[in-house]
């Protein structure tokens, strides 16, 4: 099984993650439907990745009053039960990663899915490597650091 | 499911400075399939407005920011915006080009173009969310450098914008002020950020966008990506752009003495290796790589000076045209330095490369004792001087003293100021300082230069192609020519085809958003997947020929404004004087000189294959004819602008 790597230190900002995440689960290219998040600091050049990255303790799900999120067997990615979802954002509170978002108008957070096992953002990330897809075990697999 | 906002019908903001309103309208839906959108339909709009000559101050003139139609999708390298109006430094046609995020965050707020007219009589900038659009007051930020400007706007409104903003330099009308995106992206060449500044306009700051855009065929899209993403991987270009960025090949160039030095008196320096990339790599220099929206290469480097006289120095870049402007152009061998003035340039917003050439004359002009004693005013004006191109930076950005005021009208100008010969080794045509390219030896980017609207310059017909030096490039003089022994830069033979060639798919990209390095340096974005990237983008059918042609189409069109604004056919313009009355003995060629007559040749093949007139370079009614231009000619079309000028 593989998580999501973020290495903050190898990302270049393009923004590539994130148009990639929304038009291949919202089919549209929107900064705003990304399960992607760049934070950037545009002057010094920092730019830091935040994404779910299937952490192994997973406080979101135990944040969740109403039990919508659940890991997936198959993937190991984080899985949300949208029609038990009441959008109380605790679940984007609990990440110690910055890793949900939420989307006002849905009412709902936005969580990486890892689009079935084949995550888009890391295919656009070859060069710099700031999203890789590691196995879980992988040795030095946890360069990101907590917000 | 999300709708996403397609592309075959594109928005124009038009702002009124004069009254200070902003209206929304629609791009022609013609237009958007004649000349594909952002620089194409930027030259549509300008061609509409200018009659005649017109003063690139003139109120009436229009300064249009242009975002390219594939702008804020993942297509590789899609996220280039232009600017296009009438330049402060030539007074002709001018656009440029800039990466960041800026075109992106526009497209996704719902703008394809922004067009700003009249003068506002207080400071403003403009605020974009939306549909919710605004002048504000910037008096407060009058005055500021760029990095203070930027910083300012992003706390009044907050994480995610995005800011576009002159600084200094532009406010002083200097002849070669940028527009600076992105904090460090420059819309440099040309004069633009003096446009900006004569509008009474600080900025254009862009919210973080809500709105989103949807091919019209997404599964064709998706493909087309796919290929175009595989083929800039598989490039032989692409380890060298992520590795080194644009200055890779100084080292190499200087060896082989082809690197532009001491005002193109010479092909290289003695110390070079403080100025290569390679070296920043090893020194720790390199702090981190930038990409533009959407880049898959990120060449463009974040490099800080931690040590030494100019420990703190820090920006983006230096790129290979500011390596050789502020650095082996004056003589200096110092990163330190380099960096320093590097860092200025970008602060104050002006180009690099105009800023390194009137330095690089004003050294020149000194040495050779033309320069009357009141301009030195205390600068080292020899070439070598670190104080010089440390200093003058801020003079010239903010016309200080006489050597500064002097220096800000560029070197044109500041020629025929000083009198004399002085002349002679001011490097420019048309009032545009050469890039730091030799084109003694390079005749394709020499043709290209001659034929450039904007002057002689490398960003509008990118030739990376005739010195032959991957397999990609010869495979495509193969294609281009009908045999790979054209890859090489020293002959005149088939440099038309050649120039045309990438002239069009240069306008493609241009106008698509694409950076030009995908399609005339890597060839991994070919018209034909440009074609099918425009075509699932916008469902309006296009293949590789009618896109190119439609990059023909926007070429042709930019000589028509040109005419109108006074260009005029003249071999003694077709470059620099220095570079057709100067043998540069270090290029590794036979006849290291632009000659007069292999350049008309070059010139008249280049017309004959465009359907110009040969002796005059005004396109033929049957080319207009051919290519739907016909609306354009005979002043057709120019409505609103033009100035009494003699």
């Amino acid at each position: 099984m593989n998580r999501l790597r973020v290495d903050p230190s190898c990302c270049t900002g393009c923004s590539s993650c994130e148009l990639a995440c929304s038009f291949a689960k919202e089919g549209v290219f929107s900064l705003l439907l990304s399960r992607v998040l760049v934070r950037r600091d545009g002057e010094n050049a920092s730019f830091r990745p935040r994404v779910c990255i299937q952490c192994a303790e997973h406080p979101c799900i135990e944040a969740c009053p109403v039990g919508a999120l659940s890991k997936q067997a198959a993937t190991g990615a984080i899985q949300l039960a949208e029609e038990r979802c009441i959008g109380c954002r605790r679940c984007v509170d609990a990440c110690p990663y910055d890793g949900v978002r939420f989307h006002e108008e849905r009412g709902l957070p936005l969580i990486c899915d890892l689009c079935g096992g084949d995550p888009s953002c890391v295919a656009t990330c070859q060069k710099p490597q700031a999203l890789t897809y590691i196995p879980v075990d992988a040795e030095g697999g946890r360069s990101d650091e907590p917000r | 499911m999300n709708q996403g906002r397609q592309r075959y019908s594109q928005t124009i903001l038009e702002v009124n400075l004069d009254k200070g309103t902003v209206e929304r309208c629609s791009v022609p839906a013609e237009d958007v399939r004649k000349f594909l959108g952002g620089r194409g339909v930027a030259a549509a709009l300008l061609a509409r407005e200018v009659a005649g000559p017109t003063d690139p101050f003139e109120p009436a003139a229009p300064l249009i920011f242009s975002m390219g139609t594939l702008s804020g999708t993942h297509a590789p390298m899609s996220g280039r915006s232009n600017i296009t109006f009438v330049s402060p430094a030539t007074g002709l046609y001018c656009k440029a080009n800039v990466g960041g995020h800026f075109g992106i965050q526009c497209a996704l707020n719902g703008i394809d173009q922004i067009v700003l007219r009249g003068r506002s009589d207080k400071p403003v900038y403009l605020w974009i969310d939306g549909e919710h659009v605004q002048l504000r007051d910037a008096g407060a930020l009058w005055g500021c450098t760029v990095r203070t400007t930027t910083e300012t706007l992003e706390a009044t409104h907050g994480p995610g914008v995005n800011v576009a903003c002159i600084g200094p330099a532009g406010e002083n009308l200097v002849r070669f002020a940028a527009v600076m995106s992105s904090h460090y992206n420059a819309a440099a060449r040309g004069g633009g950020g003096a446009v900006m500044g004569g509008k009474g306009v600080k900025a254009i700051v862009v919210a973080e966008p809500r709105g989103s855009i949807a091919p019209v065929v997404a599964e064709g899209f998706h493909q087309a990506r796919l290929e175009v993403r595989d083929a800039l991987y598989a490039d032989t270009m692409a380890d060298s752009y992520y590795n080194y960025g644009t200055a890779a090949s100084v080292e190499m160039m200087n060896e082989l003495g082809t690197l532009p030095s001491y005002n193109f008196q010479k092909g290289g320096i003695e110390e070079i290796e403080e100025l290569t990339s390679q070296y920043w790599n090893k020194a720790g220099l390199l702090k981190g790589r930038i990409g533009c929206a959407s880049c898959i290469y990120s060449c463009h480097r974040f490099i800080r000076i931690d040590e030494g006289p100019y420990a703190g120095a820090f920006s983006a870049g230096p790129e290979y045209e500011t390596v050789t402007a502020l650095g082996t152009g004056t003589g200096i061998a110092s990163i330190g330095a380099l960096q320093r003035a590097n860092e200025l340039c970008n602060d104050l917003g002006m180009d690099t490369i105009s800023a390194g050439g009137v330095i690089q004359w004003a050294m020149e002009t000194f040495e050779r004792g033309a320069l009357p004693d009141e301009y030195s005013e205390g600068v080292d004006l020899s070439f070598g001087s670190e104080q010089a191109v440390t200093e003058l930076p801020q003079r010239i950005a903010l016309r200080e003293g006489k050597l500064g005021d002097l220096l800000a009208d560029g070197v044109r100008m500041a020629a025929d100021s000083i009198g004399g010969e002085s002349w002679k080794w001011a490097v420019h045509t048309r009032g545009m300082e050469q890039s730091r390219v030799e084109t003694r030896g390079a005749l394709g980017y020499a043709l290209a230069f001659a034929m450039n609207p904007r002057g002689p310059d490398h960003l509008h017909t990118e030739c990376l192609a005739e010195f032959g030096m991957t397999p990609e490039m010869r495979k495509l003089i193969k294609e281009i020519a009908g045999d790979e022994r054209y890859a090489r830069s020293d002959i005149p033979d088939k440099r038309a085809e050649i120039v045309r060639w990438h002239e069009d798919i240069y306008a493609v990209s241009d106008a698509l958003g694409l950076c030009a390095f995908v399609t005339t340096a890597a060839y991994g974005a070919t018209p034909g997947r440009c074609a099918r990237l425009f075509s699932s983008m916008t469902g309006i059918d296009m293949d590789a020929e009618t896109i190119m042609a439609a990059g023909r189409r926007i070429v042709t069109l930019e000589r028509l404004i040109n005419l109108r604004l006074g260009w005029r056919e003249d071999p003694s313009s077709y470059a620099p004087w220095r570079l057709m009355n100067e043998r540069q003995e270090s290029l590794p060629i036979e006849n290291p000189i632009l000659d007069l007559k292999r350049m008309q040749r070059m010139v008249r093949e280049y017309y004959a294959l465009h359907g110009w007139a040969q002796d005059t370079g005004v396109p033929l009614p049957e080319t207009l004819k051919r290519l739907e231009l016909a609306e354009f000619g005979e002043n057709g079309g120019g409505a609103q602008c033009s100035t009494d000028i003699t």
